[in-house]
C-alpha cells in the first residue's frame, strides 16, 4: 500500500505543476485561424505588456468548439474576448445574453452595418465569398455567380463546401434573407439535385481548384490568397456583380458579460478594432478586407468599394440561423 | 483485493471517465428524444452500418493473415515487419485519406472504406498474433500428427477467431465513429454522409445540449453493442490458451510459400505505412524539388515554430498514461480475479463508446466550477481528459495480463501475511510489467493523436495535434508534412526506445 501510495503520488506533482494556469492573462477564444491570429496576438503583447492566453479553434471544429464552449462555460466564464472569424455565431450568442455592451472608440468609424445597435458586437476586416477559378481551365467570363454551380457543363467540375458549418452556412442563410425562402430553398434543392460536388471546406475546394481537379469553386478570399502565394494557376471571381452582389463576411469581436478580466478585454478589443490591426490584416498572407475605406490594403485586397456587396441584415441571419441550420441539415445530411 | 483500494480505483475511474458522460446524459430531457430516428437519420444509420461492416470485414482480411503470418510462420523478415504493422494506428487517418486521393484520385464509399480499413488492419493484426502465439506447442503438434499442417491450422483459427473478431469489433468502433474522412473521401461526386455526421451537425445547430446528446444516443448504442461481444471474446481469449507450463510453439514453415507470403505482408505494410509516410518524406523535401536541403529546412522550421507544441504533447500524454497505469492496475486486477467487479467491465468501456464531441463538453460542465477553476483552466485537465477517455484500454490490458498470472502466487504471498496492496505490488506488477508497459504506451499513442475531444479543453489548444490539423487547412506544404513525421516519430518513440533497450516485449492486447 504505501508503495502504491507512493507512485500516486509522483503523478500529483505532475498534475500540479502541470495544472498552473496564467490567472493574470486576458483570455482571448479566437477562431481566426491561428496561422492568421497568433503572430497579431503576440504583437499586441509586446506592445502593451498584457499577456494573453488565445485559444483557437480548428478548421475540423468550424467554430462550433469555441461557440460551443462558451455557452457551456456560461455558469463561469474563464473567456473575455472572442475574436470569431464570422459574424453569424456571434449574433446568436448575443441573442443568447452571453456578450456584454462594450462601445469601441476604435469602432467609432466603421459603419454601422458592421456594427450591432446594442454594441455586443464589432464586425471588422472581412472576407468575401468569391469564386476562385482555374485559368487552365476556364476562360474569363465564362463563369459570373452563384447559379453557374446549376450549369450542366460545369456539374463535376465545380464545387461549394457542404453549407453545414463556417462562412458557407453563413453565405447559405444569407441567400434566404437575399432571396426570401421560397427563392433560397429552391436554389438549394437544385444544388443537391444537380449533384453539384460538395466538398468539406472551402481550404478544400481551394486545393481542389489549385490542382487542377475542379474547374472552379466558391470559397472565401482568404483562402484564395493562400492559393495565389503558393503560385497556382488561379483567379478570382468576384461573383453576381449584375446581381445579388458578393457575399461579405466580417470578423466580429465582443467582450463576454462578466469576462474575468474586463478591462483587460476592453483593451484588446480596442486594439483588435485599430485601424493598424485592420492594416496588417489585410497585408497579411489571409488577405483580409478592411470595412473602413480609410484603410491601407495591397493592390491584390480589393475593399468594399471595388465590388457590388451583397446587401445583408447580419442580425436576421443570425436570428435564422438555428432555423436554417436545422433545414440545410434535412437537405445535405441524408 | 482490499476492498477501500478498488473503490479508490473505482471512483478515480468513474470521476475520471464517467461523470463527464452521466453529467451530460442527465440533460436528455423525454421530449428530445422524440423523432430521434426519422427516415433520414436511419438511412445515414444504415450507410454508418455499412461503412462500420466493410471497414472492419477488410481490416479482418488484412489483419489475420498478417497477424498469422509475422507471429507463427518463417516469412522472412517477420521480426521488423511485425512492429512496422503498428504503425498504421499511429498516423492521423486524415493523412492516410489526403494521400491516397492525392496519388489515385480515388473518391467514394467504397474507398472510404479502404482508408478506414487499411488504418485499422493493425487491430485485428496484434489479436491475432497474439493469440497465435498463445496456442501451446503440445496442442499444435499433436494437431499436426492427426491432421498435418492444415489440420492444424484448421484446429488454430478455432481459437484464434474469437480474438480476430474482437480486433474486427474494434475496426467497426473506430470507423462508425469518424466522420471526416466518408466526408473527405466523397467531397467530390455523391456526398457519402453517415450518422455521426448527424452528431456534429446537431451540435452545431442547435443550443439545447440535451437535444445534442440525445442525436448521439443511437451511435453510442451501436458502439456499445459492438464493444460488449468484443469483452465477451476477450474473456474467452484471455483464459482459453495459456497456463503456467506453457510451451511456446515454433515457427511454421511455410515452404514455397514463404515468398508470395511476404510479398502479401510487404504489399499490405505498403499500402497502409509505405506509401503515406514515404509521401510525407517526399512533400517534406519540396516535392518535385525535393531535396535534402530542403527536408532540412522543413524540419527545422516545423521544429522551431511547433517546439512548444511538441514539448506539450509529450509531456500532457505521458503524465495521462503515468496516472492510469495504477488505477488500471488495481482495477483491471479486480476485473479478473472478483466476480463482483465483473459487472464494472462493460461500465470501464463506456468512455470508448461515447462522441468525442460528448465527452469534450461533459468535462466542460463536470469541472467548469470555482472550485476546480484553476485545474480547469490549466494543463492538468487535459491529463484528466486523456486518462479519462483512454484509460479503459489500460485497465483492460492489465485484465489480459492478470488471467495469465497463476493465483496460486498471490495465495502464496497470503499465506506470509502479504497484504492486498503488497502482493499487487510485489507478485501481479512484476509479472504483468509488460503489459502495464503496454496500457502506458497505448494511453500515450492515443492521447497524443487526441483532437475531438481535447478541443473542448482550453490548454488542449497547445498540442501537436492541434497544430497539424491547424496548417492542413492550409494545404500539404513541406512544413505541413514535417510536423506530422516529428508527431508520428514522437509518438513512436516510447515504443521504439522501449523494444531497443526492454528486455521484454510490451503487451498492448487484453
Amino acid at each position: 500500500m504505501p508503495r502504491l501510495l507512493a507512485l500516486l503520488a509522483c503523478c500529483l506533482p505532475l498534475l500540479t505543476v502541470a495544472s498552473c494556469a496564467d490567472a493574470d492573462a486576458v483570455v482571448l477564444y479566437c477562431s481566426l485561424d491561428q496561422v492568421h491570429s497568433e503572430e497579431l496576438i503576440r504583437e499586441f503583447e509586446r506592445e502593451t505588456g498584457i499577456r494573453v492566453r488565445a485559444e483557437f479553434d480548428t478548421e475540423a471544429n468550424k467554430t462550433v468548439g469555441l461557440v460551443e464552449r462558451l455557452r457551456q462555460e456560461r455558469a463561469r466564464p474563464r473567456c473575455d474576448v472572442f475574436w470569431n472569424n464570422e459574424i453569424a455565431h456571434t449574433v446568436r450568442l448575443a441573442e443568447e445574453g452571453l456578450l456584454a455592451s462594450y462601445d469601441s472608440p476604435s469602432a467609432a468609424d466603421i459603419p454601422a452595418v458592421f456594427r450591432d445597435p446594442q454594441n455586443r458586437w464589432t464586425g471588422f476586416a472581412a472576407r468575401a465569398r468569391v469564386l476562385i477559378v482555374n485559368t487552365d481551365l476556364v476562360q474569363p467570363g465564362e463563369v459570373t455567380g452563384y447559379r453557374d454551380l446549376l450549369d450542366p457543363k460545369w456539374i463535376g467540375k465545380s464545387a461549394v463546401a457542404r453549407p453545414l458549418t463556417g462562412t458557407t452556412l453563413t453565405h447559405a442563410a444569407a441567400l434566404y434573407e437575399v432571396l426570401g425562402e421560397d427563392g433560397a430553398r429552391a436554389f438549394w434543392n437544385e444544388v443537391k439535385d444537380a449533384g453539384v460536388s460538395l466538398a468539406q471546406s472551402n481550404g478544400q475546394t481551394m486545393r481542389l481548384v489549385s490542382e487542377g481537379e475542379l474547374a472552379w469553386a466558391f470559397t472565401d478570399t482568404d483562402d484564395f490568397n493562400v492559393a495565389l502565394d503558393k503560385g497556382a494557376p488561379v483567379d478570382v471571381v468576384y461573383p453576381d456583380q449584375d446581381g445579388l452582389g458578393t457575399m461579405v463576411i466580417p470578423n466580429t469581436v465582443c467582450v463576454l458579460k462578466d469576462a474575468p478580466h474586463p478591462e483587460l478585454a476592453r483593451k484588446l478589443v480596442d486594439w483588435i478594432l485599430s485601424k493598424d490591426v485592420e492594416a496588417k490584416l489585410a497585408a497579411s498572407r489571409s488577405a483580409q478586407i478592411p470595412v473602413r475605406g480609410d484603410v491601407p490594403h495591397p493592390d491584390n485586397v480589393r475593399t468594399a468599394a471595388d465590388f457590388k456587396v451583397m446587401d445583408v441584415d447580419f442580425v436576421a441571419v443570425g436570428r435564422a440561423m438555428e432555423e436554417r441550420q436545422a433545414e440545410l441539415k434535412e437537405m445535405f445530411l441524408d | 483485493m482490499s476492498r477501500p483500494l478498488v473503490a479508490l480505483a473505482a471512483a478515480a475511474f468513474a470521476i475520471l471517465g464517467g461523470l463527464p458522460l452521466v453529467v451530460m446524459l442527465a440533460r436528455v430531457e423525454a421530449a428530445d428524444l422524440a423523432g430521434l430516428l426519422d427516415a433520414r437519420t436511419l438511412e445515414l444509420f444504415g450507410r454508418t452500418l455499412w461503412l462500420g461492416l466493410g471497414s472492419a470485414g477488410l481490416a479482418l482480411l488484412l489483419g489475420a493473415p498478417f497477424g498469422f503470418l509475422v507471429a507463427r510462420t518463417d516469412v522472412p523478415g517477420a521480426a521488423w515487419m511485425r512492429p512496422l504493422g503498428v504503425v498504421p494506428l499511429f498516423l492521423p487517418p486524415l493523412l492516410i485519406a489526403l494521400t491516397w486521393t492525392v496519388l489515385t484520385g480515388a473518391r467514394g464509399a467504397w474507398p472510404a472504406v479502404l482508408v478506414l480499413g487499411t488504418g485499422t488492419f493493425p487491430l485485428v493484426a496484434v489479436f491475432t498474433a497474439r493469440a497465435f502465439e498463445r496456442i501451446d506447442a503440445r496442442r499444435e503438434e499433436a494437431a499436426i500428427l492427426l491432421g498435418g499442417t492444415r489440420g492444424a491450422l484448421a484446429a488454430s483459427w478455432r481459437l484464434v477467431a474469437p480474438a480476430a473478431l474482437c480486433g474486427a469489433c474494434l475496426s467497426f468502433v473506430f470507423a462508425v465513429n469518424d466522420f471526416s474522412i466518408p466526408d473527405y473521401m466523397s467531397w467530390v461526386g455523391p456526398k457519402f454522409n453517415v450518422y455521426a455526421d448527424e452528431v456534429f451537425a446537431t451540435w452545431g445547430q442547435t443550443s439545447s445540449p440535451g437535444r445534442a446528446v440525445a442525436a448521439a444516443l443511437p451511435l453510442v448504442a451501436l458502439t456499445l453493442v459492438s464493444l460488449l461481444p468484443a469483452l465477451a471474446l476477450r474473456r474467452r481469449g484471455a483464459l482459453a490458451t495459456l497456463d503456467s507450463d506453457f510451451q511456446r510453439p515454433r515457427p511454421l514453415p511455410l515452404g514455397r510459400w514463404r515468398w508470395p507470403a511476404a510479398g502479401f505482408c510487404l504489399a499490405v505494410l505498403a499500402i497502409s505505412v509505405g506509401v503515406p509516410v514515404g509521401r510525407l518524406l517526399y512533400e517534406a523535401g519540396g516535392g518535385a524539388d525535393w531535396s535534402v536541403a530542403g527536408l532540412r529546412g522543413a524540419f527545422s522550421r516545423a521544429l522551431e515554430l511547433a517546439r512548444d507544441d511538441l514539448r506539450n504533447s509529450l509531456l500532457l500524454s505521458a503524465a495521462a498514461a503515468t496516472l492510469v497505469v495504477p488505477v488500471a492496475l488495481v482495477l483491471g486486477h479486480a476485473l479478473e480475479r472478483s466476480r463482483r467487479a465483473r459487472w464494472l467491465e462493460p461500465l470501464v468501456v463506456l468512455p470508448l463508446g461515447v462522441p468525442a464531441i460528448l465527452f469534450g463538453i461533459g468535462i466542460i460542465a463536470v469541472w467548469n466550477h470555482p472550485a476546480t477553476a484553476s485545474l480547469y483552466d490549466g494543463p492538468g485537465m487535459v491529463v484528466l481528459l486523456f486518462a479519462g477517455r483512454f484509460g479503459a484500454f489500460a485497465v483492460l490490458i492489465a485484465a489480459g495480463a492478470v488471467a495469465s498470472v497463476d493465483p496460486a502466487l498471490e495465495d502464496a504471498g497470503r499465506t506470509v501475511g502479504a497484504g492486498p496492496a503488497r502482493r499487487l505490488l510485489r507478485i501481479v506488477a512484476p509479472s504483468t510489467a509488460a503489459s502495464l508497459g503496454g496500457g502506458w504506451l497505448l494511453v500515450f499513442v492515443l492521447s497524443m493523436r487526441e483532437l475531438d475531444a481535447a478541443i473542448f479543453v482550453p490548454a488542449a489548444n497547445a498540442t501537436a495535434a492541434f497544430r497539424v490539423y491547424n496548417a492542413v487547412h492550409f494545404g500539404r506544404d513541406d512544413f505541413v508534412a514535417a510536423l506530422a513525421l516529428l508527431l508520428t516519430f514522437l509518438i513512436v518513440l516510447p515504443g521504439l526506445a522501449w523494444a531497443l533497450l526492454g528486455r521484454r516485449r510490451l503487451e498492448v492486447l487484453p
